[in-house]
């Protein structure tokens, strides 16, 4: 049984927001915070507190959305604590944060160390401690879910991230949450975590996101590109290049997870949050190269059919239109993305690839098949 | 006027008089002569859905001032959008300087207090001037191949023309909402060219064969090949949706089969056509086509 370490420091007092935003939190993300202090003050209020200070628990939270998460709602004042393994640190300093701000996170994020697939240390450690809200970002099957509601019967809300991933293929498209799922999907066991909370009672909320990008990825999206584009070679992209996907910035991703913390208008619905433009391949390639300062890039389509990679993937989007409309997020809660694409691919190689940092090294040998056959036919 | 559809607005065809029979009033006319051909008459609200350049509405925009009109509603294009990476247009996205509409939706934004351009796409409906769905239907009732160009995955918006004057009419409606806003007047949904003959197959309950081809290989301009972009050419209807409270409800799935019971009503299906165009690609293909 892994044990249980909490650390117990003084709830935070007052403060929600540092006045100075570094540009790692982007700039954008402090006009909104603003305003509440400055209501706050102009109502004469002493103290300036959260709304209402929750005890929140983030499943997982150390490897990509939960690094932004867990710091915007530390910095609003609530008690977090991140349940995971243990594997990765659970502060650590991001880039672009400073020395400051960092260690004012380190010392207020809490640990609750376990493996989320031990069902009965979940149950024990959670009703243990008790949680009012939970964020569940890492969670992959429903009965990952059951302990956790078992075991915090007041729970306030349930916050899921679910994923764009779940919807079937269309010809139709924009996805809209209304669409038809797939129950076949790669994704199935999000969808049966959706229907279970749909099942309990119990407040949830769930957030599907399409491909999310920004400093930090560790899914090679616009790393992808990058890696192509500094070793100054083509792009080679599956048949027309004209598929239509859609990113969506982390940072992004963070606020829509806060908008919707003890939002009534968030109460068991679902919501598509990414970009609100889309991109097709072509114009990825395009716009990472502007992001990186990169010259135009030479693009090479290629019919997938005609090369055996192996087990290899020798493209990270799916072969095909993949959007969705982010229309009801923004109607139902005034939420809008900050970072457009070029913005928002700059923000991520300022932070990430352009300071030499990645997390999967470039590996080419299915752009050479490509371009190998490329060239004969060519000659 | 004497041609389809023109003339099932006030000439008596097969009673339908749609227009009239509706409570409306036609006059027939020249739009530069508007002023004199409407002599008298005052209006609230003038819709313009007829010119595409500044020469053409000019003169209607001119006489609607000068005789005090409240509300100037234009009939723009999705088209005046540039072509882009990032999908969909949106309201606001750049346009094309010198096309005719935008010098329209110019002027008349200098001209009026209350004034909106509404930017449509492609349409389906009863009446409708243009060809649009009947170009898929026509192939596929006689079992010749769809021939779409480029990869068939490009993204259009084709809307049932209810959605086009439901939006127009919630901007006479709301004129204080819809003062000096440009809407995407489409649907809420894109489809792919290989997705529209589909579901026109499906509506006519006939299997399809999609061929597609290259324009510039074969010889032809695409343009006069088919009636649709070979591009993405794809908006939203997001301003309509934000500002005027607008919802869209075409359904390509139920609207096509409807179109495709007066596709056969009228008798088009057994209309003998000649298909010149799409033989000369097919030859150029080298794909046999039953006779």
């Amino acid at each position: 049984m892994a044990s249980m370490v909490v650390v117990q420091h003084k709830q935070p007092s007052s403060t929600i927001l540092s006045s100075s935003l570094s540009d790692f939190n982007g700039a954008r993300l402090t006009a909104s915070v603003q305003y509440k202090r400055k209501v706050w003050q102009l109502k004469g209020a002493l103290r300036v507190t959260a709304s209402s200070s929750k005890k929140i628990l983030i499943m997982g939270g150390t490897r990509f959305i939960g690094l932004f998460l867990s710091r915007l709602l530390v910095k609003e004042g609530h008690q977090v604590t991140l349940f995971t393994r243990g594997k990765a640190p659970i502060a650590q300093q991001l880039p672009g944060e400073p020395d400051s701000e960092f260690s004012d996170f380190a010392s207020k994020i809490l640990h609750l160390k376990g493996d989320r697939k031990d069902f009965d240390f979940v149950k024990s450690s959670l009703s243990a401690e008790g949680f009012d809200v939970v964020y569940d970002i890492n969670g992959r099957e429903a009965d990952e879910v059951e302990p956790i509601l078992d075991a915090l019967p007041n729970l306030e809300q349930y916050i899921y991230c679910s994923s764009a991933g779940v919807y079937l293929k269309s010809d139709y498209l924009p996805h809209f949450e209304t669409d038809a799922v797939d129950p076949k999907s790669r994704h199935k066991g999000k969808l049966e975590t959706e229907s279970l909370l749909a099942s309990r009672d119990v407040n949830w909320t769930s957030i599907r996101p399409v491909y999310i990008y920004g400093p930090l990825n560790y899914n090679p999206v616009e790393e992808w590109f990058f890696h192509r584009l500094k070793a100054g070679r083509p792009i080679p992209i599956p048949n027309s290049g004209m598929q239509v996907t859609q990113l969506g910035h982390v940072k992004d991703l963070a606020t829509a997870f806060i908008k919707v913390l003890g939002n009534e208008k968030a109460s068991k619905e679902v919501f598509n949050i990414s970009g609100e433009k889309y991109v097709t391949f072509d114009g990825l390639a395009k716009a990472c190269a502007k992001a990186g300062g990169f010259p135009e890039p030479e693009i090479i389509h290629y019919n997938p059919k005609e090369f055996d990679f192996g087990k290899k993937k020798p493209f990270p989007f799916r072969d095909q239109h993949f959007f969705a409309s982010v229309e009801k997020a923004k109607s139902v809660l005034g939420l809008k993305p900050e970072f457009d694409l070029v913005e928002g691919l700059t923000d991520s190689y300022n932070l990430d690839f352009g300071r030499g940092t990645f997390r999967k090294e470039a590996d080419f040998s299915t752009d050479d098949i490509i371009l190998g056959k490329s060239l004969v036919l060519q000659s | 006027m004497k041609k389809p559809p023109f003339n099932r607005f006030s000439a008596k065809i097969r009673g339908l008089q749609e227009i009239v029979s509706g409570g409306g009033k036609t006059v027939w006319g020249e739009p530069a002569d508007i002023g004199k051909v409407l002599e008298g008459a005052t209006f609230d609200v003038v819709l313009d859905n007829n010119g595409k350049d500044l020469d053409t509405v000019r003169p209607v925009a001119d006489w609607a001032k000068s005789s005090g009109v409240k509300q100037f509603l234009f009939i723009s294009s999705a088209g005046i959008y540039k072509p882009t990476d990032e999908p969909p247009h949106v309201e606001g996205d750049t346009v094309k300087a010198d096309a005719g509409h935008v010098g329209v939706e110019k002027y008349i934004s200098e001209t009026f207090g209350n004034w909106a351009s509404f930017r449509p796409q492609y349409m389906i409906g009863s009446g409708n001037n243009k060809d649009c769905e009947e170009w898929f239907f026509d192939r596929i009732v006689r079992g010749r191949p769809v021939l779409i160009p480029g990869s068939g995955m490009q993204l259009t918006n084709i809307a049932h023309v209810r959605d086009l004057s439901s939006m127009l009419t919630l901007a006479v409606e709301k004129p204080e909402a819809a003062s000096g806003n440009i809407f995407n007047c489409v649907s809420d949904r894109a489809v792919t060219l290989d997705g529209m003959a589909k579901l026109c197959a499906q509506a006519a309950g006939l299997p399809v064969e999609i061929v597609h081809y290259n324009p510039k290989a074969v010889g032809i301009d695409a343009k006069k090949a088919f009636p649709f972009r070979n591009m993405h050419f794809y908006a939203e209807p997001r301003a309509a949706k934000e500002i005027l409270g607008w919802t869209g409800t075409t359904n390509l799935t139920v609207d096509l089969k409807e179109r495709f019971d007066e596709y056969v009503k009228i008798g088009r299906d057994k209309k003998e056509i000649k298909f010149e165009t799409d033989d000369k690609i097919l030859a150029a293909l080298k794909v046999p086509v039953a006779v």
